[in-house]
């Protein structure tokens, strides 16, 4: 039997060994250590007979509480579901103008609209839904498809040049790429338009150059965008003649849109988002700034 | 009387191996193993689609620019989850992925169920600078991927190795799978058509990225996020989600 | 170095280098038009340059008749600087990529220096570059003083200690061109992954043999816990990286394990990496350096024994705790769940041990900036299991996960934890490894010290508080019962905190910056005349045996 050393600090004995200088004081085990102990095992063996935790060859015990997380967590969906049930009825059914003129559901519409086009529609238009290179702005009461809350969900729900069987199609052809239109006239056409939402383009230099593109427009863009080019809601041709753009208002990106053509697509939320929550989304994005009903 | 029984053990290099492995490995075991016996940890889907080539080399592509790094696939079972991102992730939708990337950090949102969301278009302008689409982000430019063609020679070997692990790609498929990803990507030529009929005709034939004579890594990449959350609707029955089924052609 | 080896342990340390030259060879022909063949060509310039040392070397003296009669240090001088090198690197790595979250466009157009490339060289470059070397350096100083036997092998431990750098390289580099397996924490390609288990056997062998050799009849604690830390990882590291590759000339290979199981499969490895790498390996580095520096016998060995077992036996059974409320069956969870509450006992006994110890020598604590790093790990310790316990806890993880919490829970535990007790052992063995009296500095030590603690705290405390903000902005709810905030909105709140973050992270790189610089300048200077005690086996151990 080795004859135990006592340290002196603790009056501890220790173990009897000492490797390179290091002993070992042979402390009994804290009280406290064992009761955690205690404690934190019978917590873990009553929540085994609760909820779902041995496995036991092909299946395994499900506890008394006979709780899943799946089944949870539906319940709890279904729940916020109840909770909105009042006012998402409501906005599910009720006519646009009727819920536009009830302040306090208008109010509810924009809380929860935020969120919604933020998680969804803001990647493309922007978090202010003021859009950007190649996004529409939905704030500038300009619409290529209208800006009744009617339409706006229209168009939310088959999108825009999707697969969906009733997408709204919008397509402006690429006329130079296609080489329906010569180099020169894209340049001509594109100065035109241009002049359009610039007056002081047409100066003295110019107007040669924009006449003959005025003659382009009338036989080849007037079709859809309008002989005043103002364009035309039934094709989705955008309004040149203003200073709100998607692509871009400098003659290069006009050129390039005139050369190239645009088929911008918008996706369709019809299988993503429930009524409620497009028409909440309809509601939201008319209320940013648009007068039209 | 248990420090006595101690003090031999550690006298014993091997009798410490042999208990340290004993310890260590009931909880592997006990956790691990009946993943492969219980039927019902993965739930049954008989639409379950394989990913294409095309898919699977954009993958690769996610997993070697390390996108679950800052992006979870895995909508967990909470209500907030569920109302944000759609139903909850079932084992089944991952049920061909090796390795998984359910991922662990969502620096960026949830993309289990992206596919379809955006237009390819977003997704290339997005890749290719993310602060272009969404002035907020953080995520870091991709540029490269469209100017990187996609190297697709390899792809065969990659479906023998995925259909010996198990996944039931045909002999027809490792044999065609070059020609499918190209296929995948270039909708007007004649390898198209292959892939509807060996994936399905719901298979996605576009030009992702917008250039229809190359295939890129973009072209890839775009091709895999657009399937996510859709080679299955098992996700959507018997749940209490609200949204309806996901349509693969969107 | 090379004069501690034989003639014949040179030629065969020559033919190992050429050996593995001829793999890196064979790599580099089958993988020609490949990324494997780029890492052929690094495996080949590795071997070469050893070659080339050991060649350079082949007709130096040869070692006296008594090596035996001293310890083998030489390997742990190269650790030790290795091991600092790869915490600069990871360190600096973290700083960056820190940045880049705070600032996006702090990446070149490339594709090597995106975050989601550069994050798996910061986690692997820390963990296992600067932690792993650290572990080996120490675990070959721990194992010989506390067996009073030199180590088993005169070859091996370089094997082990370059072989385990070459694993490193192949990983880190590979991120950088596009080699990965995704897996964390285990992110090398399948043919580093066989690499490394050829050293990690190696690395097995060597330490039980000199554990034979001890002329103590008791296994030291500290020797418990390397030997767990051993033994398990080498068994985590197989199991989660089983894989076929898509040919023998190809980087690429596909995990065995699906979806699901891959999911158990790669947290029950990823947690008790953490376990067995982060916590077992580093106690064994507390049991030693934390009495030797204190001057005072450890707290309790009853203590000892309980918190060992209960760490070997409890963390094994809550990797689940990582896929709580995922496609993961619930049952699994629960087990996680209860496991890791219960892992909390032993995981305090180990860190009240520690500070338990440190009585009677509180005045050390409050003079030697060493010892201080020491007793701060130990808190740092005790913190992060009590979080981790608190984390794993189903409610408090549907809050916390996916978010910047486990950010900061994980450095809780890597850089108060992992760190700092790195740093303290490292200045009680360099001195004594040089022979020097002390370090050059203490006031560098103090500084580092100091630059450490401010850069832990603001590290935890910005990811705390973004974290749990991120994690309620997702689940904030309107009156009305709709979600209130978009996913960039919580976005956009944490770039303040990601700021903070990298600044905090900033300090402390320039404090293991100051930590090299003195540990160069204390291996530079002049050594002691004549040793202070005798730091040699207790009997020349005999040949062969
Ligand atoms: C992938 C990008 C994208 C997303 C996401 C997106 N949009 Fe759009 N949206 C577009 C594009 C592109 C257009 C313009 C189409 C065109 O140029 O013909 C458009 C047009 C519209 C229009 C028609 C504008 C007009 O002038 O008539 C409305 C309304 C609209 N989006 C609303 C939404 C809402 C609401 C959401 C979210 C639920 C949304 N968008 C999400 C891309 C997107
Ligand atoms: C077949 C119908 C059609 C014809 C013909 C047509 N356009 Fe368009 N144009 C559209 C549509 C639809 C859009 C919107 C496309 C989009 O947003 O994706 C558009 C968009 C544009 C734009 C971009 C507007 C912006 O906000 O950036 C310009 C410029 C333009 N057209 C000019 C012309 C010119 C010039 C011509 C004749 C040479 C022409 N268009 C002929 C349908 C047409
Ligand atoms: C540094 C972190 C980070 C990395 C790495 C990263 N992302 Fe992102 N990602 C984000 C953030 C933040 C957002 C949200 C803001 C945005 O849309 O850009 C996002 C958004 C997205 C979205 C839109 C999701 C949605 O529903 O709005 C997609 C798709 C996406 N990322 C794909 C990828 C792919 C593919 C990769 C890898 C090639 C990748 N990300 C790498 C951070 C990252
Ligand atoms: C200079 C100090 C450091 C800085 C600035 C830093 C920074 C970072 C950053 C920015 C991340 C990514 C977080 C994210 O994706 O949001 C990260 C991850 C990580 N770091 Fe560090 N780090 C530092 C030191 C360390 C050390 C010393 C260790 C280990 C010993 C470590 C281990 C890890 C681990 C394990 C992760 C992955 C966490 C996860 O996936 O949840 N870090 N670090
Ligand atoms: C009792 C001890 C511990 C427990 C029970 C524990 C538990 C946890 C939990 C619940 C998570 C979060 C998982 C998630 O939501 O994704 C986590 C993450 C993590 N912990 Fe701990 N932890 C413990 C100690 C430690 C220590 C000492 C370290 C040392 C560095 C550490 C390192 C990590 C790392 C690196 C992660 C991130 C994993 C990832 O997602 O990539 N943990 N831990
Ligand atoms: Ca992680
Ligand atoms: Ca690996
Ligand atoms: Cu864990």
């Amino acid at each position: 039997m080795e004859v135990n050393e006592r340290d002196p600090v603790s009056g501890r004995e220790t173990t009897g060994h000492e490797w390179n200088g290091i002993k070992e004081l042979d402390t009994p085990v804290p009280r406290g250590v064992l009761l955690f102990l205690i404690v934190t095992h019978l917590w873990a063996i009553a929540w085994w007979f609760l909820v779902p935790a041995w496995p036991l060859g092909t299946t395994y015990t499900r506890g008394l509480l006979g709780v899943d997380q799946r089944q949870t967590v539906e319940a709890r969906v279904v729940d916020g579901q109840r909770e909105r049930a009042a006012w998402m009825a409501r906005l599910e059914k009720e006519p646009y103008d009727a819920i536009q003129a009830d302040e306090a559901l208008m109010q509810t519409v924009r809380n929860t609209g935020r969120q919604l086009f933020g998680d969804n529609c803001a990647a493309c238009h922007g978090r202010d839904g003021k859009g950007r290179a190649n996004y529409p702005d939905l704030t500038d009461d300009d619409w290529l498809w209208g800006g009744g809350p009617q339409l706006i969900e229209q168009t939310m729900r088959v999108g825009i040049n999707t697969r969906h069987p009733e997408s709204r199609v919008g397509q402006m052809p690429a006329f130079g790429r296609d080489e329906v239109l010569d180099r020169d006239q894209v340049r001509s056409v594109a100065a035109y338009v241009y002049s359009l939402s610039h007056p002081d383009y047409s100066t003295a230099d110019n107007l040669k150059r924009i006449e003959a593109g005025r003659e382009v427009f009338l036989t080849t863009c007037a079709a859809c965008h309008g002989e005043d080019g103002k364009g035309n809601r039934d094709v989705g041709a955008p309004n040149l003649t203003d200073t709100h753009w998607i692509y871009g208002s400098d003659l290069d990106t006009i050129i390039a849109s005139v050369h190239g053509g645009r088929q911008g697509h918008m996706p369709t939320w019809d299988e993503r988002l429930t009524t409620a929550e497009i028409r909440t989304i309809a509601l939201y994005v008319h209320d940013l700034g648009t007068q039209q009903p | 009387m248990p420090e006595i029984f101690h003090r031999k053990l550690e006298r014993s290099a091997i009798g410490l191996v042999i208990a340290i492995i004993a310890a260590a490995s009931v909880g592997g075991i006990v956790e691990i193993a009946p993943l492969f016996t219980i039927d019902e940890t993965v739930e049954e889907a008989p639409d379950m689609r394989m990913y294409t080539p095309l898919e699977l080399a954009g993958r690769n592509i996610y997993v070697r620019e390390g996108c679950y790094a800052c992006h979870s696939q895995m909508i967990r079972t909470l209500r907030d989850e569920v109302e944000r991102y759609g139903p909850y992730s079932l084992a089944v939708e991952s049920k061909y992925d090796r390795p998984m990337l359910w991922g662990s950090k969502r620096t960026g949102p949830d993309l289990a169920r992206v596919g379809g969301k955006y237009s390819d278009f977003w997704h290339v302008a997005h890749l290719t600078n993310p602060r272009d689409v969404v002035p907020e982000s953080n995520m870091p430019a991709y540029r490269w991927l469209a100017r990187t063609s996609l190297k697709m020679e390899d792809l065969p070997l990659h479906l023998a190795a995925q259909k010996a692990l198990g996944v039931p790609y045909t002999d027809e498929m490792v044999e065609n799978a070059a020609r499918d990803a190209y296929g995948q990507a270039t909708p007007d030529t004649d390898f198209a058509a292959g892939v509807a009929t060996r994936y399905g005709d719901e298979t996605q034939v576009s030009a992702f990225d917008g250039v229809k004579t190359d295939v890129t890594e973009m072209d890839a990449l775009v091709a895999y996020l657009q399937i996510l959350g859709r080679l299955t609707g098992a996700a959507y029955e018997n749940t209490a989600a609200p949204e309806g089924k996901p349509n693969p052609e969107g | 170095m090379i004069r501690q080896l034989t003639s014949s342990e040179r030629q065969n340390a020559a033919v190992i280098a050429i050996a593995v030259a001829i793999v890196g060879l064979a790599m580099a022909a089958v993988g020609r038009t490949d990324v494997l063949g780029v890492h052929g060509v690094m495996v080949m310039l590795f071997a070469g340059a050893v070659l080339f040392y050991v060649l350079s070397g082949l007709y130096q003296p040869e070692p006296t008749e008594d090596r035996e009669t001293s310890y083998y240090d030489d390997p742990i001088k190269v650790g030790i600087v290795l091991s600092m090198a790869w915490a600069v690197f990871g360190m600096f790595m973290g700083v960056w990529v820190a940045a880049q979250l705070a600032w996006p466009n702090l990446a070149f157009d490339a594709g090597w220096s995106s975050f989601g490339r550069l994050r798996p060289t910061h986690t692997t470059g820390v963990i296992f570059g600067f932690g792993g070397n650290a572990l080996i350096a120490t675990s070959f100083h721990v194992v010989q003083r506390t067996s009073r036997a030199r180590l088993a092998g005169q070859l091996s431990p370089w094997f082990v200690l370059l072989g385990y750098n070459l694993f490193c390289l192949l990983a880190v580099s590979g991120y950088l061109i596009g080699v990965t397996q995704s897996k964390e924490y285990a992110e090398a390609e399948w043919y580093a992954d066989i690499w490394l288990v050829i050293v990690w056997v190696t690395y097995f062998i060597l330490y039980l043999r000199t554990i034979a050799r001890r002329k103590e009849p008791h296994i030291y604690v500290a020797n418990w816990y390397f030997m767990a830390f051993i033994l398990v990882v080498a068994i985590l590291h197989i199991v989660n990286n089983l894989a076929l590759p898509i040919s023998w000339g190809h980087a690429k290979s596909y995990t065995v394990w699906p979806g699901v199981q891959d999911a158990m499969v790669q947290w029950w490895y990823g947690h008790n990496a953490v376990a067995f790498f982060l916590t077992a390996g580093f106690l064994g580095m507390l049991y030693y350096y934390l009495p030797v520096r204190a001057q005072r016998p450890i707290f309790s060995y009853r203590l000892s024994i309980l918190s060992f077992w209960g760490i070997t036996f409890f963390y094994m059974w809550a990797g689940s705790h990582h896929l709580h409320y995922t496609a993961l069956p619930h049952w699994v969870q629960t087990l996680g769940m209860t496991f890791s509450v219960m892992l909390l006992v032993p995981s305090w006994a180990s860190a009240g041990n520690a500070l338990l110890t440190l009585n009677g020598a509180w005045h050390r604590v409050r003079d030697d900036a060493t010892l201080r790093f020491m007793m701060a790990a130990a808190v740092f310790y005790g913190i992060s299991t009590f979080e981790g316990s608190f984390l794993a806890i189903r409610p408090v993880n549907s809050l916390s996960h996916y978010t910047d919490w486990t950010v900061g829970h994980v450095h809780a535990g890597a850089l108060g934890w992992v760190a700092l007790i790195t740093f303290g052992s490292l200045y009680t063995l360099v001195p004594s490894l040089w022979k020097r009296e002390r370090m050059y500095s203490a006031a560098l030590v103090e500084v580092h010290f100091w630059l450490a603690i401010a850069g832990t705290l603001i590290y935890v405390f910005a990811m705390w508080n973004s974290g749990i903000i991120q994690g309620l902005m997702w689940r904030t709810y309107t009156e009305e019962g709709a979600l209130a905030y978009s996913f960039v909105d919580s976005l956009v709140a944490m770039y303040p905190y990601y700021i903070a973050r990298a600044f905090g992270g900033l300090l402390f790189l320039i404090g293991a910056v100051v930590g090299c610089y003195n540990i160069w300048m204390t291996v530079r200077s002049a050594p002691l005349a004549a040793p202070l005690n005798a730091d040699v086996p207790i009997a020349p151990a005999v040949a062969g045996e």
